[in-house]
Order: C-alpha cells, then sequence, then structure tokens
C-alpha cells in the first residue's frame, strides 16, 4: 500500500538530500500514479464515456472548439440549444477547460500521436488529479518543515473521495481542472506572502486568471484571499510583503479575469468581489500610515493614526453598503446569496433549489468523503495553532470557511477536500514525526534542560505547547502508534477505493443493476433513445423535455432541445414546466408556438427508477408557477388532503396535465387488467389509461425509461385533433339535428 | 417540402401531358353504366380536358383508391346513387384519407336520392351540415324556371352566375357571364357550412329559398321544421384543406346533365329564354376542383445579405445572419390556369407578405413586385429589410392563404447570431473612450519615467529599506 | 390552519347565540334595503365607513353587512378575510395574518381615499358569519376571497369569487398585496407602508452604544482573551466540528431533535443516507470532538509528559480511547449506510 511505504523509506534509506529528493519524486509519480488509477473504474467496467449531464456540453464544445478553432469558438452562437433563443455560448461559458483539452489535443497531434478528443476529455480530469497532489505537496511543504507530511496530503489529495467524486474518467466538468488550479493558486499565494515577492504574485494572479476562466467557483479564492490579508491586518501583522504579495495579485488577477467575456465587469460591479477591492484600498491606506508612522514616531499620533484607519475602514464599508443599495453594485447573485441566507433560493429561485448538488450535505457524506480526515483534519488545524505564522492563518481561514460551504451545498464538499488534506496530512506527519523518532530520551531531568527549544510560542502560544518537548520514552508506545496508524491508513485507502468504485463510478448515462443472481444487468435506456432520435428524427427536429436532459440530448442525439441545464433563463424554462404541467389542449400551442417537434419524458415507474419526471415534477409546476401563478398551482397537483398522487385519487389537474398522460400513456397495457402498478411509486394505477389526442407516441425505450412523443400537426381538414382522433377510431360523429336555442349562422 | 411536391407534380403531370397539375386518373362513381350518358357532355369534357376517367359502381370489388399505400386515383366525382351506404371501398375514412393524400373529390347530390351515409360522414367531418335523413329539397317561389315540366314545384331555381365571396378573391366561376346569364338549379339538396375557415359557398341560394323534405315535409311547415332557408343555404360547395386537396359539393347532380347544358329557360320573373351557363360553369367548378384552376407553386425562394461591398453578399440563402444586417427575400410564385403556369398577380386589394418571426414576428412586410425577375411563367416578389436587434432563430415565412388559391406556407428558418467580437467599432475610433485611452498612455509613461529616476537615484546606504523597496 | 367539523360541532349550542349576535349587531333589517340600493350608492357607503377613520379598514363585517357587500351587481371589488379569531378555535394562522391583513387593508384604503381602485377590504369573523363559512363549505379559516365586480368597466365574466391559498403559512402584507393587485390590473395600488419601528430603532441604538461603551471601559480586561490563541483554537475547533457534523442541514431542513421508531421507543439515528436528526448530529459532533482530543493530545501533549509512567499510562488511556471511538463511528456510520463493510474492533 502507497500509504505506509513513504514513511519506512523515508525513515530507514533516507540518508542524504539527494537520495531523500529522488525518493520523493519517484514517491510523487508512485502517489500521482495511483491518483490517475484509481480513477479508471468507470473506464474498465463500461467504456470510454463522458458521464452525466454537464460533461455532454463541454464536450460538445470541446468538439465545437477544435473543429473550427478558436476565434469561432470565442464567438459561438449556438442555434442548437434554447430553442428559438439560441445561447451565446461563446460569452456564457468558462472556457478553460476546453480550451485545455483542445492545446492538449492540438500538442499530440504536433507530436504525430493520433488520438481522440473524446479520450481526451474522458482522461483530462484524472489526469489533472495527479497534479492536484504535487500541488497539495508544495501547498503543504509551505505549511510544515516536516517533509512527509507533504507527501501524505499528496496521497490523500489523490485519493480522497471528496475530490475523486468529481474527477473520475469520464466526469468532463470544469471542477476536473478547477480544484488543481485551486489549490495552485493557493500555494502561489503563500509562496507570494511569504517572500513577498512580486514574481510569485504575479504568477499566482496568471493561475488565478486560469481559475477564473475555469470554474465559477473562482469567487471562493476571490474572498478567500482578501478575507485572509484581513485576518492579517487585524492580527496586526500587515507588512510589505503582504501589502506587494496582494496588491500585485489583485491589480493582475483582477485584469485577467476581466478578459474572460463571461466575467467581464462584474470584478467591479458585483458583491462577491468587493471584499477583494475593499481590501486592496485598504492596503493602500495601511501602506500610507506606515510610512508615516515610521515617518513620525510618536505615540499618540501612532494611536490616532490607527483610529483613523479604523474609521477609513468603517467609513469604506459603509459607502460599499450605499452603493449597493443605491445599486451601483449588483447584490449577491441568487447562487452566492443562497450560502448565506441558506432559506433564500427556496423561496426566490426555486430553479437553484431544484438542483440536487445544491442541497445542504448530511453528516454521513461528509463521513463517506473524507472517512478519517474528518477528524484529523481539526487536529491539523490545532497543530498550526502552535506556532501561528502567516500561512497557517490562511489554512486556518480556509478551514473554516470551507468547512461552512461544504455544510450548506454538497458540490461544495469539494472546495473543502484540499484543505482537510493538507490539515490531516500534517497532524498525522506531526504524529509519526515524534512517535517514529528512533531515538528515545534518556530520563526525565535530562531530557527536561536538554530540550531548550521545545518552548514553542511562549506566552503567545497555546497553553497546552507551554511545557517543553520531551519525546517519547517507550518503544512499544511508539510500535503502538505506528501500527495502529499504519492500519488505519491502510482502512482509508480501502475506504476511498471501495466508495470509488462503487459510488462515483457510474456514468449516470448508463445505470447498472443486479440481477437477483448477482450478475451485472446493464440498462442502457439512455443511449438507446437518443440513439433512435438521432437516426430517425429530421436533422433540426426540436426535442422538448425538462432541462435535465438538454445536455445530453445535444450531445449525443445532437438534436435542438428547448432548455438545457444552462439555466439561464429562467421564463423559458417556466415556459416547457407549464407545457409539462397543462392539458394537451392549453400546451399546444405552447409548443406550436416553439415548433417543438418531439416530447420526451423520463418515466421510472416500470423499473423503479427514482430519478425520474415524475418525481421531478412539482418542480417544475413551482417554477411555472412563479412565472404564471394564475395558469399553473401547485396546490391543484396536491389532493384534498394534501398528498401527491398518481393513482386514481391523482387530481383532475395531475391526470390531465401533458406529463401525467405521457408518463403512463398505454402502461397499463403491459399488466393484466387491473394489475397496473407504478413500481417507483408503488401504487396502483387506475384500470383505464390516459388517452392522448394533440401527441403521438413515437418511441418508448426498452426498460420504458424514456418515452418520445410526436407532436401532431394542425388536422388536415381543420377539425380539433380531439375530434379527429374520435373519427378514426370509428366514433359516429352525431348529428347536430334538433339543436335548442337559436341556429349558428355562417357569415363571411 | 411543399415546394418539392409541387415540382413533383409538375413533372408527372408533364410526363402524362395531363392537364391538371396532379395527375389525371379520374374515377366515376355511378350507380351503372346507364348513367354514364346522362353525363355525357360534361364527362366529354373532362375527356377532351385529358384526364383519363375510369367508371365504377360503388360495390364493385375490384374499386380500391390505394394500392400500396399510394392512391390509385387522383381525383374522384361521386354522382348521386341510390345504396344507403357506399361500401367497404369508400368508408369515410378512406375518403379522409384519400384527400390527405391531396386527392380532389366531386360530390353531386340529388334531391331524390337520398345521400349516401359514408358522403354524410365525410361531408359532416368537413362540418358540412345536410339537411335531416340526408335528403331536401331547395324551392324558390321566386326565382325558378318557368316553362318547364314541373313548373308547379318551383323546384328549378334560376341563379344569377356566382359572385366571388369577397372583394378581395378571384372569381374563378363566373368569369364571362354577364349579370343577366342565368344558371339553372334543377331538384337540388342544399346544405349549410358550418364556420370552418377551410370552407367557402360558391353559390348561394337566393333570399327567398328554402329547403324541405318533400317526402316527410308534406303540408305546411314551421318555422323551425325548416333546415335552413336564404342565403344560409350553400348550394356549390368548395373545401379545400390544408394541403389543398380540394372537394366541391354540387347540390344539384342534374345541373351536370346534358338537358340542363344547353336548355332554354325563361324566370318566373318573366322575360325571355335564356340559355342557361351551366356547361361553362361545370367546366369551371370541375376544373377548380381537380387543380386546374387557382393552384399555387412556389418555384424558388432566395434569400442574402444586402451590404454592399461585403463579399458575403452573394452567397445564397446563408443560414446564419447577424443582427442587424439588410437582407433581402425574394419568392417566385406561378398561378396554373387550364394548362399552362402564368406568372401569379396578387390582386389590387389584397398584399402577399413576408413575416420575420420568432416565437411572434419582428417584421411583417409587404412583398412587393420585382419586375427584373419575373418572366411570363413565374412572378418575383421582393422585400429588402434590416434584421432585428436579437439574436436567435428566426423563420422568413409566407404564409398566404386565400378562398380557392391553393396555400402558400413557406417556412426558411436562419440563424441571427450576435455580433463577433471583432464585429465593434475599435476602441480608438469611439470619442468617448480617449479620455481612458489618455489614461493608458500616461500611466505607462509615468511608471516607465518612474523606473528611470529609480534606476538613476542612488542606492539607499541602510539596506533594509532598500532591498524592502526593490522586492 | 385548524380543521372546523370540530368547531362546528363544539359550537352546536353556541350556533343561537352566535346567529342572535349577527342579527343583533348587523341589524337584518337595514341589511335588506342595504342590498336593494345600487352599487355604487353601496361602495360609496361602505367606502365611507372604511375611511371613516384611519383605522376603520378593514371593516369588521357580520354576515348581513357581508351579504350586502357580496351582492351582485357591484361595480366594485371586495377583499374580504374570513378568520376565526376567537381563542376557543385556536385558529393559529389567523392570528398570524391578522395584523399583516389590517396593516395591508388600512395602507390601502388610506392611499386611495378617493375610491379610484374600488375595493372594500371586510373581516367577516366566524362568530359573526358561521353561515357564510358554511355557504362556502369552508373547513380551514383563514381565507381570503376576492369579489370581481360584475359590472362597471373593470367587469369579470364570473361573479364567483377567487380564493387565495394560505398553504405556505402566514403570508407578509406584501405577498397579498402582490396576488390582490394582480386582480386589479389599470387601477392604482396603494402600496404597503410599514409604520415605523422606534421601539427597535431606539433598542438596537441603545444595545450598540452600550456594547461599545462597555467594550471601552472593559478594554483591559477583554484584550487578552482576544489576544489568546488558545481560545481561538477552540472557536474554530468547535466551529468546523459543528459544520462537519452537519449541523448546517438541520437548520436548513428543520429536522426533528429526535423521532419515535414505530414501537413506541426512540430512534437516535435517522435511517438512510441523506437524512438525520438533531440529536444524530450531536452525538456525531461529540465523537469527533473525542477522537480529535485524543489526536491532540497523543500529538501535543504526551510528548511533553517528562515522567515515563504517567506518559505511557496517559498514553494508553487516550490511545484507547481512541481507538474504541473510532470503531464506534464506524459501526454508527453501518447503520447509516448498508453495504458498507469495512470495521475495526471492537464494535465489528
Amino acid at each position: 500500500m502507497s500509504a505506509a511505504d513513504p514513511l519506512q523509506v523515508l525513515a530507514s534509506a533516507g540518508k542524504g538530500e539527494s537520495t531523500r529528493s529522488v525518493l520523493r519524486v519517484i514517491i510523487l509519480a508512485l502517489i500521482a500514479g495511483a491518483a490517475i488509477s484509481s480513477r479508471l473504474f468507470s473506464v474498465i467496467r463500461f467504456e470510454s464515456i463522458i458521464h452525466e449531464f454537464d460533461p455532454w456540453f463541454n464536450f460538445r464544445a470541446t468538439k465545437y472548439l477544435v473543429a473550427n478553432g478558436f476565434y469561432n469558438f470565442w464567438d459561438w452562437f449556438d442555434d442548437r440549444t434554447w430553442h428559438p433563443l439560441g445561447r451565446v455560448t461563446g460569452g456564457t461559458l468558462y472556457p478553460g477547460l476546453m480550451v485545455t483539452s483542445g492545446v492538449i489535443y492540438h500538442a499530440l497531434r504536433a507530436l504525430t500521436i493520433p488520438v481522440d478528443i473524446r479520450n481526451i476529455c474522458v482522461l483530462l480530469a484524472p489526469g489533472f488529479s495527479g497534479l492536484t497532489a504535487i500541488a497539495a505537496y508544495l501547498l503543504t511543504n509551505e505549511m510544515t518543515p516536516s517533509p512527509s507530511a507533504g507527501l501524505l496530503a499528496a496521497l490523500f489529495m489523490g485519493i480522497a473521495p471528496g475530490y475523486i467524486s468529481r474527477s473520475v474518467a469520464g466526469s468532463y466538468d470544469n471542477e476536473a481542472i478547477a480544484i488543481f488550479l485551486l489549490v495552485f493558486t493557493f500555494y502561489l499565494w503563500i509562496k507570494a506572502l511569504k517572500q513577498g515577492s512580486m514574481l510569485w504574485g504575479a504568477l499566482c494572479a496568471l493561475f488565478y486568471g486560469y481559475m477564473v476562466a475555469s470554474w465559477g467557483g473562482y469567487a471562493f479564492i476571490t474572498c478567500l484571499l482578501p478575507l485572509h490579508s484581513f485576518v492579517l491586518i487585524c492580527m496586526g501583522r500587515y507588512s510589505t510583503r503582504l501589502y506587494v504579495a496582494y496588491t500585485t495579485w489583485y491589480a493582475l488577477g483582477t485584469l485577467a479575469s476581466m478578459q474572460i467575456p463571461f466575467v467581464g465587469f462584474l470584478p467591479v460591479k458585483t458583491s462577491e468581489h468587493m471584499p477583494a477591492l475593499g481590501i486592496f484600498g485598504f492596503l493602500q491606506l495601511l501602506a500610507f500610515l506606515d510610512y508615516v508612522r515610521s515617518a513620525i514616531p510618536s505615540r499618540q499620533f501612532q494611536t490616532f493614526l490607527w483610529l483613523f484607519a479604523g474609521t477609513a475602514f468603517g467609513v469604506g464599508l459603509l459607502g460599499l453598503v450605499v452603493a449597493t443599495s443605491m445599486g451601483f453594485i449588483a447584490p449577491w447573485s441568487g447562487r452566492f446569496y443562497s450560502l448565506w441566507d441558506t432559506g433564500y433560493a427556496k423561496i426566490h429561485i426555486p430553479i437553484i433549489a431544484s438542483v440536487s448538488e445544491h442541497q445542504p450535505t448530511a453528516w454521513p457524506a461528509f463521513f463517506f468523503d473524507l472517512q478519517m480526515l474528518v477528524w484529523l483534519f481539526p487536529v491539523g488545524v490545532y497543530l498550526l495553532f502552535q506556532e501561528l505564522a502567516d500561512e497557517h492563518v490562511f489554512i486556518v481561514v480556509y478551514a473554516l470557511f470551507g468547512s461552512y460551504f461544504a455544510g450548506v451545498m454538497v458540490r461544495l464538499m469539494l472546495t473543502l477536500t484540499p484543505v482537510v488534506c493538507v490539515a490531516a496530512a500534517i497532524a498525522v506527519s506531526h504524529l509519526l514525526d515524534i512517535y517514529l523518532n528512533a531515538k528515545s530520551p534518556e530520563n526525565p531531568d535530562a531530557a527536561a534542560d536538554k530540550d531548550a527549544d521545545g518552548k514553542k510560542g511562549g506566552k503567545a502560544g497555546l497553553k497546552s505547547t507551554n511545557k517543553p518537548l520531551v519525546g517519547i520514552y517507550a518503544g512499544w508506545v511508539k510500535s503502538v502508534i505506528v501500527s495502529s496508524f499504519a492500519i488505519y491508513l491502510l482502512l482509508f485507502v480501502m475506504h476511498c477505493t471501495w466508495v470509488t468504485s462503487n459510488a462515483y463510478s457510474s456514468p449516470s448515462v448508463v445505470l447498472a443493476s443486479r440481477l437477483p443472481d448477482g450478475s451485472q444487468h446493464i440498462i442502457d435506456d439512455y443511449r438507446e433513445a437518443y440513439q433512435w432520435l438521432r437516426q430517425n428524427t429530421r436533422e433540426d427536429a426540436k426535442i422538448m423535455s425538462w432541462w435535465d436532459y438538454g445536455y445530453q440530448i445535444g450531445g449525443m442525439a445532437d438534436r435542438p432541445t428547448l432548455v438545457d441545464n444552462n439555466t439561464w433563463n429562467n421564463t423559458h424554462i417556466a415556459t416547457v414546466g407549464k407545457a409539462m404541467a397543462s392539458s394537451e389542449e392549453r400546451s399546444y400551442p405552447i409548443m406550436r408556438q416553439h415548433e417543438v417537434d418531439y416530447v420526451l419524458v423520463v418515466f421510472g415507474g416500470l423499473l423503479g427508477y427514482s430519478g425520474d419526471d415524475i418525481n421531478k415534477f412539482l418542480w417544475m409546476v413551482r417554477i411555472a408557477e412563479g412565472i404564471w401563478p394564475d395558469e399553473v398551482k401547485e396546490r391543484d397537483f396536491f389532493t384534498a388532503r394534501g398528498e401527491y398522487r398518481v393513482d386514481g385519487d391523482a387530481t383532475e389537474t395531475m391526470k390531465n396535465s401533458v406529463m401525467y398522460k405521457t408518463s403512463y400513456y398505454n402502461y397499463q397495457n403491459l399488466f393484466p387488467p387491473g394489475q397496473a402498478v407504478d413500481r417507483m411509486r408503488g401504487v396502483r394505477l387506475p384500470e383505464v389509461g390516459p388517452q392522448l389526442t394533440h401527441l403521438e407516441e413515437a418511441f418508448t425505450s426498452e426498460n420504458w425509461i424514456i418515452r418520445i412523443y410526436k407532436v401532431k400537426d394542425l388536422d388536415n381538414l381543420g377539425r380539433d385533433h380531439a375530434s379527429a382522433v374520435a373519427f378514426d377510431k370509428g366514433v359516429k360523429k352525431k348529428k347536430p339535428a334538433k339543436k335548442k336555442g337559436p341556429r349558428v349562422l355562417r357569415v363571411e | 417540402m411543399r415546394l418539392s411536391l409541387s415540382f413533383a407534380a409538375a413533372l408527372f403531370a408533364a410526363a402524362v401531358s395531363a392537364v391538371s397539375t396532379t395527375g389525371n386518373r379520374l374515377l366515376v362513381i355511378l350507380d351503372d353504366d346507364g348513367d354514364k350518358h346522362v353525363y355525357s357532355k360534361f364527362l366529354g369534357d373532362l375527356k377532351s380536358r385529358g384526364f383519363d376517367l375510369s367508371f365504377k359502381t360503388p360495390k364493385s370489388d375490384s374499386l380500391s383508391l390505394f394500392h400500396l399505400g399510394e392512391r390509385s386515383y387522383d381525383h374522384i366525382i361521386f354522382f348521386p346513387t341510390k345504396t344507403k351506404g357506399l361500401g367497404p371501398n369508400l368508408t369515410p375514412n378512406l375518403l379522409v384519407d384519400f384527400l390527405n393524400a391531396q386527392g380532389n373529390i366531386l360530390v353531386t347530390l340529388h334531391s331524390n336520392v337520398a345521400a349516401p351515409t359514408s358522403l354524410a360522414a365525410l361531408l359532416a367531418e368537413l362540418d358540412i351540415q345536410l339537411p335531416a335523413d340526408r335528403a331536401g329539397l331547395v324551392v324558390d317561389h321566386f326565382h325558378h324556371a318557368a316553362d318547364n315540366s314541373s313548373a308547379s314545384a318551383h323546384d328549378v331555381l334560376l341563379l344569377p352566375p356566382p359572385k366571388p365571396v369577397r372583394s378581395d378573391v378571384k372569381d374563378f366561376f363566373s368569369a364571362g357571364a354577364g349579370p343577366d346569364d342565368v344558371l339553372a338549379f334543377p331538384r337540388g339538396m342544399g346544405a349549410t357550412l358550418g364556420a370552418s375557415a377551410l370552407l367557402n359557398p360558391i353559390v348561394r341560394a337566393p333570399a327567398t329559398a328554402y329547403s324541405y323534405n318533400p317526402k316527410e315535409q308534406v303540408g305546411a311547415l314551421t318555422a323551425d321544421d325548416v333546415f335552413a332557408a336564404g342565403t344560409q343555404l350553400s348550394l356549390v360547395s368548395a373545401f379545400q384543406a390544408r394541403n389543398s386537396a380540394r372537394l366541391a359539393l354540387v347540390g344539384a347532380a342534374e345541373m351536370l346533365q346534358d338537358a340542363w347544358f344547353d336548355a332554354e329557360v325563361t324566370a318566373a320573373a318573366g322575360g325571355s329564354k335564356k340559355k342557361t351557363l351551366n356547361r361553362e360553369f361545370a367546366k369551371r367548378l370541375s376544373g377548380w376542383t381537380f387543380q386546374e384552376l387557382g393552384v399555387l407553386r412556389t418555384n424558388w425562394i432566395e434569400h442574402r445579405l444586402d451590404e454592399p461591398g461585403d463579399a458575403r453578399s452573394n452567397e445564397t440563402n446563408p443560414n446564419i445572419y447577424r443582427i442587424k444586417n439588410n437582407v433581402q427575400y425574394t419568392i417566385s410564385l406561378s398561378e396554373y390556369a387550364w394548362d399552362s403556369w402564368t406568372a401569379f398577380a396578387v390582386p389590387d386589394n389584397d398584399d402577399l407578405q413576408l413575416e420575420f418571426t420568432m416565437l411572434s414576428p419582428f417584421h411583417r412586410l409587404p412583398l412587393s413586385w420585382d419586375t427584373s425577375r419575373s418572366s411570363e411563367a413565374a412572378s418575383a416578389y421582393t422585400a429588402h429589410f434590416r434584421l432585428p436587434d436579437q439574436h436567435g432563430i428566426f423563420n422568413f415565412r409566407v404564409n398566404y392563404k386565400r378562398p380557392f388559391l391553393s396555400n402558400i406556407d413557406e417556412k426558411n428558418t436562419v440563424s441571427v447570431r450576435h455580433m463577433a467580437h471583432n464585429e465593434w467599432p475599435r476602441s480608438f475610433v469611439i470619442s468617448g473612450a480617449w479620455p481612458w485611452i489618455a489614461g493608458v498612455a500616461v500611466t505607462v509613461a509615468g511608471w516607465l519615467a518612474f523606473c528611470a529616476v529609480w534606476m538613476y537615484s542612488a542606492p539607499a546606504k541602510q539596506g533594509v529599506r532598500g532591498d524592502k523597496k526593490t522586492r | 390552519m385548524r380543521l372546523l367539523p370540530t368547531v362546528l360541532s363544539l359550537l352546536g349550542c353556541l350556533s343561537t347565540t352566535a346567529l342572535a349576535a349577527a342579527g343583533g349587531s348587523g341589524g337584518a333589517k337595514p341589511s335588506a334595503n342595504l342590498r336593494k340600493l345600487p352599487p355604487g350608492e353601496r361602495f360609496n357607503l361602505f367606502h365611507g365607513k372604511a375611511t371613516a377613520s384611519s383605522a376603520a379598514a378593514p371593516l369588521k363585517l357580520v354576515e348581513a353587512d357581508y351579504r350586502a357587500l357580496v351582492a351582485t351587481p357591484r361595480d366594485y371589488s371586495v377583499a374580504v378575510l374570513l378568520t376565526a379569531m376567537d381563542a376557543r378555535y385556536g385558529c393559529q394562522l389567523c392570528r398570524e395574518f391578522q395584523p399583516e391583513w389590517e396593516l395591508l387593508a388600512r395602507s390601502w384604503t388610506n392611499g386611495d381615499k378617493q375610491g379610484e381602485s374600488r375595493v372594500v377590504f371586510g373581516t367577516l369573523d366566524f362568530n359573526d358569519g358561521r353561515d357564510v363559512f358554511m355557504g362556502f363549505g369552508l373547513q380551514t379559516a383563514p381565507v381570503l376571497f376576492f369579489f370581481p365586480p360584475t359590472m362597471g368597466p373593470h367587469a369579470t365574466p364570473s361573479s364567483d369569487p377567487l380564493r387565495y391559498d394560505f398553504a405556505g403559512g402566514p403570508q407578509a402584507a406584501e405577498v397579498v398585496h402582490h396576488w390582490i393587485a394582480r386582480q386589479l390590473p389599470n387601477r392604482p395600488h396603494p402600496p404597503v407602508k410599514r409604520p415605523i419601528n422606534w421601539m427597535r430603532w431606539i433598542s438596537t441604538f441603545v444595545v450598540v452604544t452600550g456594547g461599545a461603551t462597555a467594550s471601552y471601559v472593559a478594554w483591559p480586561w477583554v484584550l487578552p482573551v482576544v489576544r489568546n490563541r488558545t481560545v481561538w483554537a477552540a472557536v474554530t475547533l468547535i466551529a468546523i466540528l459543528m459544520f462537519t457534523s452537519g449541523h448546517m442541514f438541520n437548520r436548513i431542513r428543520q429536522v426533528p431533535y429526535v423521532a419515535g421508531d414505530g414501537r413506541g421507543g426512540i430512534s437516535y439515528f435517522a435511517k438512510g443516507f441523506q437524512t438525520q436528526y438533531g440529536l444524530e448530529t450531536q452525538i456525531i459532533a461529540a465523537i469527533y470532538g473525542i477522537l480529535t482530543l485524543s489526536g491532540i493530545t497523543l500529538a501535543v501533549k504526551v510528548p511533553r509528559i517528562a515522567d515515563p509512567k504517567t506518559q505511557s499510562i496517559v498514553f494508553v488511556a487516550w490511545w484507547s480511547i481512541l481507538f474504541v471511538v473510532f470503531s464506534l463511528l464506524i459501526s454508527i456510520f453501518r447503520t447509516k449506510s448498508p453495504g458498507y463493510g469495512f470495521a475495526v474492533p471492537p464494535f465489528m
């Protein structure tokens, strides 16, 4: 197990600086290899395939980039999504990921290595995870003198499930490279701060720019670095190093970030970026005051200066608030705001609240993703308090906010993982350094005076570290600790492998299920359906589905969609929600207006597949209700007793909604009469299923997960669809004989 | 789609040297061949116009409208038949399929013969109501022919030549007829039309006419027993489906009979004997029904960038434009009249309109006649306009649907993209940007100057502040 | 909301009195001819009542007034809140919404003294209008009805009222205002004016200044605490443990503290991976805390113990705690996610 070997090796053979460094390189290489290989489960089990939803868009965009070159990509107007609005894709995405893989692709071509762009996209995330491990190594080495800490951090970073969850082979998402950039930017920041060097600051800004180009999560850096600086200032640790590092980073980094069309002028307009700006100004002030102070050494004057600084800060803050309230600065955007006011999204932006990865994190998720790191993490943070150097303050601040955000949003577990790995590695290495120390102190009194430098921090330090460091006497104690921690690390490695292979390696496009006899059964309905669309529909047939499947339809079926996972236009999504939630007669005009040719719904009733549209239906209703409160009412979908039902007792609105009809159309024919059962909801369905008039069934996948319906054209003879269907069924049109009341006259 | 279809139709027509644009196989449904010579002139006219007629009785098993899913006839004429239904080969559903497959149908009724149920059902689908029990007689005590056998019955209506339904509709059926010519409508059944936009009456009953059932409603009848009266009674009606398949309903089959083609009649109001218009009318009616009249065709559609000096202006029908581009749209239309394609001229008080639409029209412009690109056989209509300042997927749409003219509904989809990053004016041409540009320049210069000064100034003796700064 | 049938049964005896009260106070007779009045005058009458004093709106209706008010034809709109304020019915929602409703009605009526929007706000209590509740077959309270005009420029085809739905618990005045404004297109919508809460301003001012002075006075004592690194470390660790044990989940989802299992006992741990109870998280936080503490002790304290014997004893104590608690943690996790195969002794 690679968890243990660096330690023994270092302990025994580690003589001489050169051998050590060689060993380090080898070990790092091994760790990177482990990180990469542990992410290949899905490729081995299924195939080299793009996972989930967003990656499909990134993949499509990358193909476009590779095919049409950078400038066309930059100005890309995508007329295959958000029909008929289209999407200014080039200006509304983070190009970093696509450009990265594009560069790799062309580089390999230049080296005459013919490689399919798909494989590059699939393997990009594992590749970068190796780099992330190395970045973690570097960052940790800045924190502690102990060399083993870095290696441990690299190892943890490499295999921690919290990070693997978003970086397995095939999950070709922004996070794949963003986490590496995050850690590396932090490393450069620490470097710049420690040395107060412009060079490192500029490098930091450079990678910050890269990060901005890659992931919306860059705001985390944008807020964390100023916060760190602010805390340092409050601790009275203002220094020229801080000044140089921060100003360099901010000036260059902001310029760099403004080069991304999607970001544009946000850095000077929105609240997320205001802390950085404020601290920047405040630092200028402090630098000036510092200069004045050094010039005029007078006690009262200095206090006056500090008061002045404080008031200036307060005034600046006030000004910021006023500017925001008066609208010069955009308030916190919904996504960010929902991090602070956790109830906000649910009420105001259902579209955000509806996304599963925006849900809060329950404790099992933490343990699942971090296992024993979750309690080693505070230990490491505590150890950093011993000598609280500037960089340690950074880790502490990062730890606090990272854990808060991770608690609020599941996906932000990703930003927490690096600091957890670093802190935990520091803790473990500290333990091992003490307990692996071969030579023991002879006897107490000798030890007492020998260990003079044991006093760390003195009075300013922690109470616990006032006593001198003695060391461990008994050999068996050492062996116990070493062996137990070896076991724990082993367990950790096994845990990570198990989690990766069981939880994070399924490309949700292909569902794997176990048959009674334990053998694996692949459910491939999605690709079956998308392939059907690709082969049996017009090139420009518009597909209406709920937005979750937009990217996949665009990527796999290559057909235009009305809405997709880039939820930039709430009204358009609400329109689809309305079309799904209203009766056929009401939604037919909407579909005609949007030139919808096919309606695609996901139905899990036959298979007991939980992620189907009936379960998401209430979100559609809510989002639609947000725009048309009078036409769509969530209440109408609940029975009088306030239950959400799909069986015979479902409300009329529910039964007449397009979603319900398309989901359950002809479903009862699979069963003997009256036996129809929805295995997902576990309810018995009425004997007579819904009837369709404006839609006709076009395709149903093997396990009925995907159902596709064709939207009929207007009737050729000018009848309404209901009567046309009735006529085709052979129902005699009853004579309008002996009509009561005045007869209707035709007027030209 | 429709374009290609009409082309195919045209080619096909040329191949068989038929006059109709949709083929010349005409099926005639009769009770027995004996009836044939009653209509000999009418059928003869059809034959002379190039149709090849095949006569069938409803019940004959050799009769089938479709063969391997293709139409085996292009047009059908139904003459009155005694049978109640029309048998399994002419069920309403089959007839609807026939219409959906762009077949045309001419239905004739007779007051003494109850209309077959399947025809009644078909007409009901088209929102045409027949009298109760599918039988009825239209009489008019003021406008009847005075001088025939059953003058007392007042059941031979003499009607003025049909006027167009609306002022902006081209007149197909009365052309050439003087105002005092008459059309004989003997022993016919009237129908009422629903509000469907696809329906149009060709000949309406006079205000004084009414319909009743001679078998049942003997003696006096009250107002609400009357099936319909006055202009609500449509004697000859036309239906054109969305796919331009046509169906005409003639209330009186007799008016197509030789007897009435050149009969001399005198009106009840008196006056001299006049020759009826029936023959000419029958020709025009059948011509319209069988796609010889009022058939429109889109020859080609062309839109292109209209920016002088832009190389892309030469590209025809590009599928992407930029917002605020100037574009030109041209559509070429032809109208078929009897035997040749002619340039289609929009009536004076009507407009051919172009819509540029996404969700809803952003532009709705009249298309103007482009003489330079028009010819005898085709007329080109064109419009220049500026694309809206809104990117998206738009449609050039020409939707021209008029009574008795086949439908034109052309849709060409184009994408309108946003400004590319290099299509904006450069900063230095925007006067508002000059202060900022100047600011940049000053900053750069100042920094260089500062560096120069810094280099020249002697290094400070006490190294602390010196290297603190140089860091 | 609380089901009213129980109330009805409970009220069986009181019904007569309620009706009597209604007849007495409302005056059935005047209301009869009140209903005869042309709609314009009716509106002026009620609007005059409403604007008589600034606190008159919403009108406290009795059944007779109500019937007169909503009688058709009417060229004005009526917004009536059917509520049950009486303590007997224990309608929590009614009492919570009442102030908001009065605020809305007052600021609207006073904002529109000329009655251009032609709306009358009224409140009908269950005690005064039992039959109205019956007529609508209402099971719950409160219910807000909006009667659109049936004649005049803004007449709507159907005269039957629109019902506002209190599904989302007590609503703020602004929300209801928005709903009513939607029913009254192209008419003035006087905004909701909340009175300035002087009390709060004063109290905050006092608190702030007081805090400032106190901290200034106590500065010499406060400063060491602020500067003390151990305090900060403790705070940080506690915060981290709180967040990593899923505290935010409880905050956002308002999970129950504990829940009973089916068999009358108490289940401390929620079934399922995605759920948790309040107590559960506290237990987990405690476990994490113990583990962290032992880790810290082993790493920092133990090697600083000068005496070998004590060192060994302390070590054994803390190490065994670590060992046992960690295995306990894993076993708990196994209960949360069945199928998790790993364990360390003693809790296998």
